[in-house]
């Protein structure tokens, strides 16, 4: 295992927060002054376009932590296990979220909190593979072999969660899929998409950041402990 | 000649657990008791007609299938640890992939020889002709079985030697064998309710795919996990 590198990266950190706190206000403006009002569920309808983005990031946070668990399986070295973890937990705040945006839109549209729909019988699928994989990685104290588990597990739920998908998009379902919409909404619910993942890019890397951050002190306290020990005096 | 070796390697490595297995019989038992006492307590809720038995039985059985069914899953790699033989077992000279097809193997045949005791059972207690069509109602029960002992083996592996495994390895695996379930019912509801249509086989098909992939993937993947 490498040595971990110093972090250089405040001066960065602040302006990328900056741009990314810009996109979502810029978002979040237009879905409750560009868009239209629908003419069926009225300002309700405005949830979709934060349900899509969450839904949307939930998915690429999985892909993100199998794709960085492989990294870590293949080269050893602790800061892929360290975005797998990161993007691991940012996927699983998006995977509550699409839930919580889910249950509020479909109590408005279809009358009731919670069905066993497909997509939303999917969502709960992955948000619980996703908690399973954090309780393994939670029971296991050695870095490394969290790693290594946590990485194996997270390919295994990446290359799950399309036939999730498949499996329960083949039962017939009421989620709407790609329904007609006004240009403008189209346009609101892009902004909204490329705002939310720049977001979710963010919150990944400051995640990553602590964790390694985590590991070095960690590193310097055994150090100054075996010196200590070494010479007591 | 090296396949040859690997072949016999994972034969003896499944005579080995078998052997053992039938010798003194801890594992099969516990979960053949748990799979009965499963379909009891369904089939006692089952006061429906004989059609609407018939489209949910096919849900039910499985899941009593695959709920006893983690028990093997989850012996089968705790039980080597408790024994003090993983170390053994990871030194064996033979690829990991072999470790991990042995341990598939002997979780297939546990998973086999439990519906042979639940479907039966499950027929008196419910009345559903389950094996009306016995050939294409084994086919789902070979696919799902495939599908749902390599995932199961390797997150047993992956749990084995961690805290709270029996829960956590539960809690993981059938989540992620949500496919396998979905796939087995509703094939089975359709083969129990109507001819083999193109319906069934696409969730045959989803069947095949999911056990070709995770017996694959398994097999990939098992290298990491022995390696301690």
């Amino acid at each position: 295992m490498k040595t971990l590198s110093p972090d250089r990266t405040p001066t960065a950190n602040v302006a990328a927060g900056a741009v990314v706190a810009c996109l979502v206000l810029i978002a979040t403006w237009m879905i409750f002054f560009f868009a239209p009002t629908e003419a069926t569920m009225g300002e309700v309808q405005r949830i979709v376009y934060f349900h899509v983005s969450v839904a949307w990031c939930g998915l690429a946070g999985c892909v993100a932590m199998g794709c960085c668990g492989a990294m870590f399986l293949v080269h050893r070295r602790l800061k892929w296990d360290f975005w797998s973890q990161a993007a691991g937990e940012v996927g699983w705040l998006c995977a509550t979220l699409t839930l919580m945006t889910g249950s509020a839109w479909a109590h408005e549209a279809w009358g009731t909190w919670w069905t066993w729909e497909p997509r939303l019988t999917s969502s709960l699928v992955l948000w619980i593979i996703y908690a399973g994989i954090f309780l393994v990685r939670s029971s296991v104290e050695d870095p490394l072999r969290r790693a290594r588990i946590g990485g194996v597990l997270a390919v295994v739920g990446m290359v799950d969660v399309p036939l999730v998908l498949m499996a329960t998009r083949w039962f017939r379902g009421v989620h709407p899929v790609s329904p007609e919409m006004d240009p403008r909404m189209r346009w609101v619910l892009l902004a909204s998409v490329i705002s939310f993942t720049a977001l979710f890019t963010y919150l990944t890397w400051q995640r990553r950041r602590q964790l390694e951050l985590s590991e070095r002190a960690a590193q310097l306290e055994t150090t100054v402990w075996s010196a200590n020990v070494a010479s007591p005096n | 000649m090296q396949a040859y070796e690997s072949t016999k390697s994972l034969w003896w490595l499944i005579h080995k657990d078998l052997t053992r297995e039938f010798r003194v019989q801890h594992v099969w038992p516990g979960m053949v008791l748990l799979g009965l006492v499963l379909v009891f307590l369904l089939a006692t809720q089952l006061e429906l007609s004989l059609e609407e038995k018939t489209r949910v039985a096919g849900g039910l059985i499985w899941l009593a299938i695959f709920f006893a069914g983690t028990i093997a899953c989850e012996r089968s790699f705790a039980g080597e640890r408790d024994a003090g033989c993983w170390q053994v077992l990871a030194l064996y000279p033979v690829a990991p992939s072999v470790l991990f097809l042995a341990k598939v193997a002997v979780n297939f045949v546990a998973l086999a020889a439990l519906e042979f005791v639940l479907v039966p059972v499950f027929i008196v207690l419910s009345d559903v002709p389950l094996a009306s069509r016995p050939g294409p109602l084994m086919l789902i029960a070979v696919l799902s079985n495939f599908g749902f002992v390599s995932v199961g083996s390797l997150v047993s592996a992956l749990t084995a030697g961690v805290r709270r495994r029996g829960s956590l390895l539960a809690l993981l695996l059938l989540p992620l064998v949500v496919p396998v379930v979905f796939g087995s019912a509703e094939a089975t509801r359709l083969l129990l309710t109507g001819p083999i249509d193109s319906q069934w086989w696409l969730w045959t098909e989803l069947l095949a795919v999911f056990a070709i992939v995770f017996v694959v993937v398994g097999a990939f993947v098992f290298e990491f996990v022995v390696e301690e």
